[in-house]
């Protein structure tokens, strides 16, 4: 078969792009976690750090302080990005939902400064977030750089989340799936190649290059009875409930420091001071707490009033941080919380069964994917990441059945994921499908037209009638001097008025009326469509806003459709272009 | 020079005009201290030419003496006066303290450097005069990450591990970790040295963590208990060990079925004394050790001279001939071949050939450094329970 010269330039570029993109991103995020490690040490927030600086009062006071001021330097760094807040997965979700895929550098790197001083001073949060973050930042400046098209904006940004989630997990498939299953929400090949390459490129860099350790490691256990699998529904389903108590605690916490008379750049310094007096009866809870995540699958680690007591002061104390602003992820909090909870059940089914139940790690880490899958709406990438990190069917299945159980009812009785519940809060509503969201976003401005013809008010109805038929068209739109809309005229109203016998010297904008449909500049695409079934006219006048009557000009309900049509065809080329 | 002749005067150290000293000293030193006349005509070297190092005993020394002691007195005449120890500081601790110090060198693990140094007990080394590699790369990047430390130079690699005999299990052979806390399967008594160093971190590590995380772990409260509890499991079939020399000994006469001990000395028994005692290498707890010089000594030149002669690439190998520690400059790694005395392939035994080095724990200096004594304390505490 003879290949196009053309076809090879392309398949080069795209693995050119795949290899740029996943080693930047999977580079960026070994540097970020190599920082906040040693940050962790240095701020006496890792057990080692705190066991060598020994009990005494300087550990307790650095207890309070580290993440105090950690919360401090957050909340500053946060004034100076865009909306406030530090950035998160839901931001890239909705620029690549939006066929854009371009996210804004300055806050991009502030977000990823103030997530490393976020974790790095033990605020309760997680670092996958941000790291995912960071590579879609780096995927979509490579993109740019690449001067690729629109649509190859979106396929960066994913080739950039799933290397850094391959480089942190070291689990390239997980990156791959996670990157179309959370961000792209489809599966074209023209994005899974170069994503594919880009998740390959993170391990590569990961294991290769640098021969780093995965951030965690489960020893290989295996289901020794089939009813356990009951267990496993049950833990999924109980997990679901978990997942939701925390999701709810974040908004919750959200709301909270919303209605908190404090500047909000003062706000996770609050959050930080709470996390450090807790600690110091409980330092499970200070930062990442890869250790804890060990404990939880080890038998007898914790007693099951430990579990109880750190599964809730976790929830809590990251739902506080989340919620007061504190830069970092929800998802390996989620881990942690759902390895307790896991445990917790284990230990249940012991109770129940007694000898019967096989290892408490397999107890564990369903609980952990049960409740992990739904906060980030990613059910496969959970199920895969338990696969790639063990390499055992028996804990993959069992981890498979809790993961499906939690999402049907958490997706039941919260929605898909935290990110698209925080995207609805903010306006952009992703379950009623991508080509609202898009249309949402449209605006009628960009399709106005200024091919009208304008009528002066103080013309006679002769006039006006003889303006439009010069010009050809049926409809006249009647504006003031300074160019406020008035109404509208249409020649067959004004040979009905003639023939009616109505004065042919009567001004005009005395029988023009307003259009029962105007739209104004910001009316979205969307909102445009659904109102205009009814409308019958030649073309729908635009105001400059509601409060300003100005005339912006006019659009033809034909560009509407052509705008919608537009829409369709992008989402269908992202989506579906093999190329 | 033979070995045995090492422990025929145990006191010769003491005629030294250096260093009178306090009777309690004495009792606590006189024990332990064994010396060694390195040439024939000791007697007709000036005492300003004899330098006394205290280094571990049994086949360790006797392979120091070859590759180090005997060629250095051959090429500079200074006299060479050896005593033993078991490792930790306290012996040092209570001599610079006292200001009475008996020794000029002494052969430490790193951690021990690290928190000597720290209390002042050691002299700062200036590692621009080690000689560098043949091939002429610097000693500062030929020798291996964390074998140079302020105090310190660090001449082998070496590794506590597990041994069994091989003659009471004649079917399946433990040859993991978990397998030293498994009675069922490998019933008997097994000897363990009695501080918390190794056992700790295989108590934790046969619960299944990753080597990398043992410490992290170990730091926390909940970890401790954890690998306390799984001590507790076989606590009563544990015979503790001080004296290095001790795990072969019980080994060989089946009094335990497994020990733990460095694994020069399971080699030095297996291999030159052909006793059936086999190393489990799984979670073998390697560490570098070297030399260290006591804060004060008035002979610094002479031990500096010496230290530059036995820590260049050929002489580091050369130990290698005798007792399977790896050598701790990258340069003498490839120089290693076989054992003097036997003939017998070095490299398969080293704790850093592959096949051992797999799961290998590296040990947590800078740990054991700080909290070693809190550890001890904790230990000591749980085997009175």
């Amino acid at each position: 078969m003879a290949t196009e010269p053309n076809t090879i330039t392309r398949i080069l570029r795209i693995t050119a792009f795949g290899i740029l993109t996943g080693a930047a991103a999977s580079l960026a995020a070994i540097v970020f976690v190599e920082i906040v490690a040693q940050l962790n040490n240095l701020l006496f927030i890792s057990p080692r750090s705190r066991v060598l600086a020994g009990e005494t009062p300087w550990l307790t006071l650095m207890t309070i302080v580290v993440p105090t001021a950690g919360g401090l330097v957050v909340g500053l760094l946060c004034r100076y990005i865009a909306e406030d807040r530090p950035h998160t997965p839901s931001d890239v979700i909705r620029s690549v939902q939006l066929l854009s895929g371009k996210l804004p550098m300055r806050s991009s790197a502030l977000t990823a400064l103030a997530s490393i001083v976020a974790l790095g001073s033990g605020a309760s949060v997680g670092q996958y977030g941000p790291l995912a973050h960071m590579g879609a930042t780096l995927g979509s400046a490579t993109s740019r750089l690449f001067k690729a098209g629109r649509t190859m904006g979106t396929i960066g940004v994913g080739c950039g989340v799933a290397a850094a989630i391959s480089t942190a997990f070291n689990a390239p498939i997980a990156g791959i799936i996670f990157a179309h299953e959370v961000i792209l929400r489809h599966y074209s090949l023209r994005a899974f190649a170069p994503i594919t390459v880009a998740s390959t490129m993170g391990f590569i860099v990961a294991n290769v290059l640098f021969e780093r350790a995965p951030l965690f490691r489960i020893q290989s256990v295996s289901v020794d009875h089939a009813l356990e699998f009951l267990a496993f529904v049950i833990i999924g389903i109980t997990g679901a409930l978990v997942a939701v108590a925390f999701m709810r605690s974040i908004l919750f916490c959200n709301r909270l420091a919303d209605n908190i008379p404090l500047p909000s750049y003062l706000k996770p310094m609050v959050a930080g001071a709470v996390v450090g007096v807790v600690a110091i009866w409980l330092p499970d809870i200070l930062g990442i707490g890869k250790e804890t995540l060990r404990f939880a699958i080890i038998e007898d680690a914790f007693s099951p009033a430990e579990l109880t007591v750190t599964l809730i002061a976790k929830i809590l104390a990251t739902a506080l941080c989340i919620g007061f602003g504190f830069a970092g992820g929800v998802f390996m909090p989620a881990m942690l919380i759902g390895i307790l909870f896991g445990a917790l059940g284990g230990a249940g089914m012991e109770w129940v069964v007694a000898d019967f139940r096989s290892d408490i790690a397999i107890y564990a880490i369903c609980g952990m994917v049960a409740v992990t899958s739904p906060v980030i709406g990613a059910p496969l990438t959970s199920i895969l990441i338990v696969f790639e990190l063990t390499r055992n069917y028996d804990l993959t299945t069992a981890a498979m059945v809790s993961v499906v159980f939690s999402n049907v009812v958490a997706y039941r009785i919260f929605g898909r994921s935290l990110f698209d519940v925080q995207l609805s809060l903010r306006g952009f509503d992703l379950s009623l499908g991508r080509d609202k969201v898009v249309l949402d976003h449209r605006v009628v401005a960009d399709y106005l037209t200024q091919k009208f013809t304008r009528l002066a008010p103080t013309l006679t109805l002769s006039e006006a009638k003889a303006v439009l038929t010069q010009a050809g068209n049926s409809e006249g739109y009647v504006v003031s001097t300074d160019g406020i809309y008035l109404g509208t005229v249409s020649l067959p109203q004004l040979l009905a008025l003639e023939a009616q016998g109505q004065s042919v010297d009567e001004r005009v904008d005395s029988v023009a009326a307003p259009e029962q449909l105007v739209l104004t500049s910001d009316t979205s695409l969307w909102e445009a469509m659904e109102n205009m079934g009814d409308f019958v006219g030649e073309s729908i006048p635009v105001l400059r806003s509601t409060n300003d009557r100005h005339l912006a000009g006019v659009v033809f309900e034909a560009s509407i459709v052509k705008g919608y049509m537009d829409v369709q065809h992008e989402i269908r080329r992202d989506e579906h272009g093999a190329g | 020079m033979k070995f045995g002749a090492m422990n025929m005067e145990p006191g010769r150290m003491l005629r030294r005009k250096r260093a009178p000293m306090a009777n309690l000293m004495r009792c606590l030193y006189l024990g332990a201290a064994l010396s060694i006349g390195v040439v024939a005509n000791e007697a007709t070297v000036a005492d300003d030419d004899t330098i006394t190092i205290v280094s571990w005993g049994g086949p360790y020394v006797v392979s120091q003496d070859k590759a180090y002691f005997e060629p250095f007195t051959r090429k500079t005449g200074v006299n060479i006066n050896l005593a033993k120890y078991d490792g930790g500081i306290e012996d040092l601790r209570a001599m610079v303290r006292a200001g009475e110090l008996m020794w000029d060198l002494i052969d430490l693990t790193v951690a021990d450097t690290l928190l000597a140094c720290e209390e002042g007990l050691l002299e700062v080394i200036d590692h621009s005069r080690l000689p560098p590699a043949p091939d002429g790369t610097p000693a500062q990047d030929d020798f291996y990450e964390g074998a140079l430390t302020r105090c310190g130079v660090a001449e082998i690699v070496s590794s506590t591990v597990l041994a069994f005999n091989a003659k009471v299990f004649p079917g399946e052979q433990p040859s993991k970790i978990q397998d030293l806390f498994d009675l069922e399967k490998f019933p008997g008594k097994r000897a363990l040295q009695k501080k918390p160093i190794a056992n700790l971190e295989w108590a934790l590590m046969s619960y299944g963590v990753p080597r990398e995380e043992l410490y992290d772990l170990l730091s926390t409260e909940r970890g401790l208990r954890l690998a306390f509890a799984r001590l507790d499991q076989i606590k009563d079939h544990i015979v503790w060990w001080l004296d290095l020399s001790v795990p072969v000994k019980l080994l060989s006469r089946e009094e335990v079925v497994i020990a733990s001990g460095y694994n020069g000395r399971f080699f030095n028994a297996a291999v030159v004394l052909g006793r059936p005692i086999e190393i489990i290498w799984d979670g073998q707890l390697y560490e570098l050790s070297g030399w260290g010089i006591p804060k004060g000594t008035p002979n610094y030149e002479t031990v500096m001279e010496f230290i530059s002669f036995a820590t260049d690439t050929r002489r580091l190998a050369d130990q290698a001939k005798y007792i399977p520690y790896g050598p701790a400059r990258r340069s003498s790694e490839k120089l290693v071949r076989t054992h003097e005395q036997t003939g017998v392939d070095m490299r398969p035994h080293m704790p850093t050939a592959p096949a051992n080095f797999m799961t290998a724990i590296a040990k947590d200096n800078l740990w054991y450094a700080r909290i070693n004594d809190r550890l001890t304390e904790r230990f000591n505490a749980w085997l009175g329970e």
